[in-house]
């Protein structure tokens, strides 16, 4: 059931209707019915039952290691803990890439043996809440947090219905003490949240599936593109992924304060990131705090003799398995990559960057941080070629391309499937995004928005009109269902 | 020499600034330069100043300088 569906314009007003009629002591159980009926809505049969055998499974684990008092034996239930958890993501998702690969390795080397041939699973929501179970039980593990005693508010932490399907992936410490406070109708909480939740629709359905138009049609058929359409399609899958997932971040956050729950913003303007350190700070927040936190910290601890060295092998390690998370392809693989050198390569220079700048004394210059934002841009725009392609060799026929060639007249721009009229929509919606982005941090536009009920009311419906005027082309689901 | 001042020479050596003055409640925010990509490099140039080795729980741990310089003082004592 996605977001943008009838069905959860249903399901979304009856959840609340019950969680606010029954009293406290039973709003979790609402809450966890509702998360495993919403799950279950997918019809994908077990699915349900792999969310109920992580929650079951890292239940136990987390209280065995809190009770666990030989560092050993804690160490043991740990590695037990996220193994378990690591089986289950693997089976779900890697085992026909890892058959597909292995039967070409003994393809390669004419070996007699039989890898049979995986059927691959649907696996929506699978990494995000396997991610968030292996937190938990490494912050037990750490002393950081406690293990929940109630397996009821456990399971619901996991499977909260706004963040399972695509996040944010949230900590222990951050979700569980809110699914534990009584509830008290809050006007505030409930307009924010269904503004956030329009705001959120907004940007999926007129903006980001407008752009995936233009994007698709040059992505799937790179070679009737030309190079102005390949660097345009590029760019629109850049912001189409942006406004898809942002979006539907909104529409998440904006569900989960109706229940009064603030979930982590997972956005803060990436593309206007300044290095590509600095746009992984702004880009699925939720997801790289985790890598950095489980997975490039610790290793960077471990190879901490080796220096700048340790910390550039950590980086690449740590954003290839950012890359493998996304999903069973090379594709992603090399995008993570690809993130993974940029970085590495930026712990090297930075130092004689920096002093570089002084010596040329530009290192407050506007100019430079101008600079910045559009490398960063389109280091993160080369990446996504990779993430976005249908077939590696897509990905190295567009390295190949001269993107400036002689028939890149702006009258060939748009290609066939986009039309004027789309790019115009996309481009008043793109405004309109960008004008909220920069109104909605200054304090001025703020107390006028707060004092005119009328301008207030004028927007609501304004947007609500976008909705249904401009809502109809959307192709309905969102693209890191896939991950 | 304090503890806390040793550190601070540390830091400005690290952080490749003469100008900064460690407190006990501050944190990676306070100092320009002090991230994630750095972090390590303080830790390790901590180590070898005190002649400490911390371990993977302690440095993960770590809210702030006061507990860096807490685990400090209980390694070198």
């Amino acid at each position: 059931m996605p977001f943008n569906s009838l069905d959860y314009f249903l399901f979304l007003p009856a959840v609340y209707l019950v969680f606010y009629l029954v009293g406290d002591r039973a709003r979790w159980g609402v809450l966890l019915a509702a998360s495993f009926g919403f799950y279950a809505a997918l019809k994908v049969p077990y699915l349900p039952a792999v969310l109920a055998l992580v929650a079951v499974t890292t239940y136990c684990f987390g209280i065995w290691l809190h009770r666990a008092q030989a560092p050993g034996t804690k160490r043991m239930l740990l590695w037990g803990g996220i193994a378990a958890n690591v089986l289950v993501l693997v089976a779900m998702k890697y085992l026909p890439f890892l058959s597909e690969n292995l039967r070409a390795v003994t393809q390669f080397f004419s070996l007699e043996l039989q890898v049979p041939a995986v059927r691959a699973l649907v696996a929506i929501g699978v990494s995000y809440y396997v991610f968030q179970a292996i937190s938990y039980l490494i912050d037990i593990y750490f002393e950081i947090e406690e293990p929940e005693p109630h397996f009821g508010y456990f399971a619901l932490y996991l499977s909260f219905f706004p963040k399972l399907l695509q996040g944010p992936i949230e900590r222990t410490g951050d979700l569980l003490p809110q699914l534990k406070t009584p509830y008290r109708f809050d006007y505030d909480n409930m307009r924010y949240g269904m503004l956030l939740f329009a705001w959120g629709l907004f940007k999926k359905m007129v903006l980001a599936d407008r752009l995936g138009i233009y994007a698709d049609a040059v992505y799937n058929d790179i070679h009737a593109a030309n190079g102005m359409q390949l660097l345009l399609g590029t760019y629109a899958y850049a912001f189409q992924i942006f406004m898809d997932f942002s979006g539907y971040t909104d529409m998440a956050l904006g569900t989960a304060r109706l229940f009064n729950i603030n979930l982590t913003q997972n956005f803060n303007s990436p593309y206007l990131a300044t290095s590509v350190a600095d746009f992984w700070r702004r880009w699925h927040i939720s997801f790289s705090r985790w890598i950095l936190d489980y997975i490039f910290k610790p290793l960077q601890m471990q190879w901490r003799d080796w220096r700048t060295w340790g910390t550039a092998l950590a980086l690449v390690a740590a954003f290839l398995v950012s890359g493998i998370w996304h999903g069973a392809s090379w594709g992603f693989v090399i995008w993570g990559g690809l993130h993974g050198l940029y970085m590495a390569c930026s712990v090297f220079y930075k130092p004689y960057q920096k002093k570089l700048y002084q010596k040329l004394g530009i290192q407050k210059s506007p100019y430079l941080k101008y600079w910045q934002m559009l490398v960063t841009f389109h280091l993160v725009c080369f990446a996504w070629v990779f993430f976005r392609v249908n077939s590696l060799s897509d990905a190295l026929y567009i390295c190949r391309f001269p993107f400036v060639s002689a028939d890149n007249g702006l009258h060939k721009v748009l290609v066939h499937g986009f039309h004027a009229q789309k790019a115009g929509v996309v481009l008043v919606a793109g405004v309109v995004v960008a004008a909220y982005g920069v109104l909605a941090r200054n304090e001025q536009a703020l107390i006028i928005w707060n004092r005119y009920c009328a301008l207030r009311w004028l927007c609501y419906n304004a947007l609500l009109l976008a909705l249904i005027l401009l809502g109809g082309e959307s192709q309905g689901h969102f693209i890191y269902f896939n991950f | 020499m304090e503890l806390q001042e040793r550190l601070n020479e540390v830091f400005c050596q690290v952080f490749d600034d003469e100008d900064i003055r460690i407190a006990p409640e501050m944190t990676a925010d306070d100092i320009d330069g002090w991230d994630s990509l750095s972090h390590v490099n303080l830790i390790v140039a901590v180590e070898t100043t005190f002649g400490i080795r911390f371990t993977h729980k302690e440095v993960l741990t770590f809210k702030n300088i006061g507990d860096l310089l807490n685990c400090i003082a209980a390694k070198v004592q």
